[in-house]
C-alpha cells in the first residue's frame, strides 16, 4: 500500500487539504499590506520632464508668449500614454523642444476612476470632441484650427507631426491647410 | 493540472451556441473599431473581462447542478486538482481568444500603417494573459460557492456593492471608502499594469502581491469550500 501523502484526508477521499496554498495566500496577504502601506508613502512614478501648466489662463498666456498651446489629453488607465510619457515627455530632448515650441498643458480624464471629469476638463474634451486617449491638440496663439493628433505611433512619428503642427501654428490662419482628423 | 477536466471544459464551452455567440461578438465588436479607427491603437480592445465572465461562468456551479459532480468524484479524481483544472481550463481560454484578437487586430493595424511597437503588443498580450488568469481565479471561487450560473449574480453584485461603496465614499469625501470600493473592483479582476511596472521608478511591488494574493487566496478557498460539499447520490 502506498504511503499516504502529506495533507491527505483518510484513503479514498478526494478531498486534500490546500495546506501550501493557504500558507502562500496567507503570506502574500499580510505582503500587501505591508507593501501597500510602504508604496503609499514612497510612490513611484514615470519620469516626465516636461513642465505642465494649469489649466487655466493657459490660452491667455500662450496668447502673451505668442506659443501655441499643446493640450495633451491622457488617463491614467491609457497605456500608449503611459508609453509617450516615458519615450516622449520622459526624454530630456523631446521634453525641452516640446517646452521651447509650446505651452504644455495636461488634461488627465478621471471618469474611470471618479465617474466624474472636473469641469474644465469636460469642457475642453466637448470642444476638441476627444474620444480616445491619447490626443494631442495644438491649438494656435492667434487663433484659428487646432491641429489634432490622435494616438500614439511612437517618438519619432509624434516628435515629426508636432513639428508640422508647430509650423502650421504660425502661419496666418488664412494660409493654414483645411482641417481634418 | 488534469488535462482531461481541461478539455472536458473547453468542449462543454465550445458547445454551447449562446456562449459562442456572445464570445464571437465580445472579439469581433472591439476589433472593427479598431479597424475603421485604427490611431486609436490596441486601447480600443479593452479588457478581457467580457471574455472571462463568457468563458468561465458557471465553471464550477454548473457540474455542482447538474450532478455531475458527484460522478466526478466518484472517479479517481481530487477535489483541488479539479478546481485547479476548471481555473487553468477557463485561463487558458480567454488568454487563447485575447491573443488570436490581438493578432487580428495587429494584421488590422499594419493593413492601415498603424502598426503597433513590439513593446506594446507584448504589454498588451500579458496583461491580457494575467487577467485572464486573474480573473479565472475569482469567478472559481465565486462558482464554488453557488450552483448553476449564481457566479456571475455573485459576481455583478460585488461589483455593484463596490461601485456603490466608492461613490458614497466620493460624495462623503471620505478617501478610506472610495479606496475601499476600488479595492474591491479591482479584486474581481486582478491584473497587473505592466506599462506602469516597466516604466515607473522604482518598481512598484503592489501589483505584483496584489494579483498574487488574490488569485492564490481565491484558488485556496474555493478548494476549501469544495472540500467542504457533501456529495450523495440521492441528493437533489
Amino acid at each position: 500500500m502506498p504511503p499516504a501523502e502529506p495533507g491527505a484526508l483518510p484513503s479514498g477521499s478526494t478531498r486534500a487539504r490546500p495546506s501550501v496554498l493557504l500558507v502562500v495566500a496567507l503570506v502574500l496577504l499580510v505582503a500587501r499590506v505591508a507593501i501597500g502601506i510602504y508604496e503609499e508613502q514612497r510612490p513611484s512614478s514615470v519620469p516626465d520632464l516636461v513642465r505642465w501648466q494649469p489649466i487655466e489662463g493657459a490660452e491667455a498666456l500662450a496668447r502673451e508668449q505668442k506659443r501655441p498651446v499643446l493640450y495633451d489629453f491622457t488617463a491614467e488607465w491609457c497605456l500608449p500614454c503611459r508609453a509617450m510619457q516615458r519615450e516622449v515627455f520622459g526624454d530630456p530632448e523631446s521634453a525641452r523642444e516640446i517646452e521651447q515650441a509650446f505651452l504644455p498643458v495636461r488634461v488627465l480624464d478621471r471618469m474611470r476612476e471618479e465617474g466624474r471629469n472636473a469641469p474644465e476638463v469636460d469642457s475642453l474634451q466637448r470642444r476638441f470632441r476627444v474620444s480616445s486617449f491619447p490626443t494631442l491638440v495644438v491649438v494656435p496663439h492667434g487663433g484659428g484650427d487646432a491641429v489634432v493628433i490622435v494616438g500614439y505611433q511612437g517618438e519619432k512619428s509624434l516628435i515629426q507631426r508636432l513639428r508640422a503642427a508647430r509650423m502650421e501654428s504660425m502661419l496666418p490662419p488664412g494660409l493654414r491647410p483645411p482641417r481634418g482628423r | 493540472m488534469n488535462p482531461t477536466l481541461v478539455t472536458t471544459l473547453w468542449r462543454q464551452r465550445l458547445t454551447s451556441p449562446v456562449r459562442v455567440a456572445i464570445l464571437a461578438a465580445l472579439t469581433g465588436m472591439p476589433l472593427l473599431g479598431v479597424a475603421f479607427m485604427p490611431a486609436a491603437g490596441l486601447g480600443l480592445l479593452g479588457g478581457a473581462q467580457g471574455l472571462i465572465l463568457t468563458l468561465g461562468a458557471g465553471m464550477i456551479g454548473q457540474d455542482l447542478s447538474s450532478g455531475v459532480l458527484q460522478l466526478l468524484f466518484a472517479r479517481p479524481v481530487r477535489r483541488p486538482e479539479y478546481v485547479v483544472s476548471r481555473w487553468l481550463g477557463v485561463g487558458l481560454a480567454a488568454t487563447a481568444v485575447s491573443l488570436l484578437q490581438l493578432g487580428i487586430a495587429c494584421a488590422l493595424l499594419a493593413g492601415r500603417g498603424a502598426v503597433p511597437t513590439a513593446q506594446e503588443i507584448v504589454m498588451f498580450g500579458g496583461g491580457r494573459l494575467l487577467e485572464s488568469f486573474g480573473g479565472a481565479a475569482v469567478l472559481a471561487l465565486f462558482s464554488s460557492l453557488i450552483g448553476g450560473f449564481g457566479d456571475l449574480g455573485i459576481y455583478l453584485l460585488v461589483n455593484l456593492g463596490a461601485g456603490i461603496v466608492q461613490m458614497a465614499g466620493q460624495v462623503k469625501q471620505w478617501l478610506w471608502l472610495s479606496r475601499a470600493g476600488a479595492e474591491i473592483n479591482a479584486a474581481l479582476t486582478p491584473t497587473i499594469d505592466l506599462m506602469r511596472l516597466v516604466t515607473a521608478t522604482p518598481m512598484p511591488w503592489f501589483p505584483i502581491v496584489s494579483y498574487a494574493s488574490t488569485v492564490v487566496l481565491c484558488l485556496a478557498l474555493a478548494i476549501v469550500v469544495i472540500n467542504r460539499k457533501e456529495f450523495s447520490y440521492a441528493s437533489g
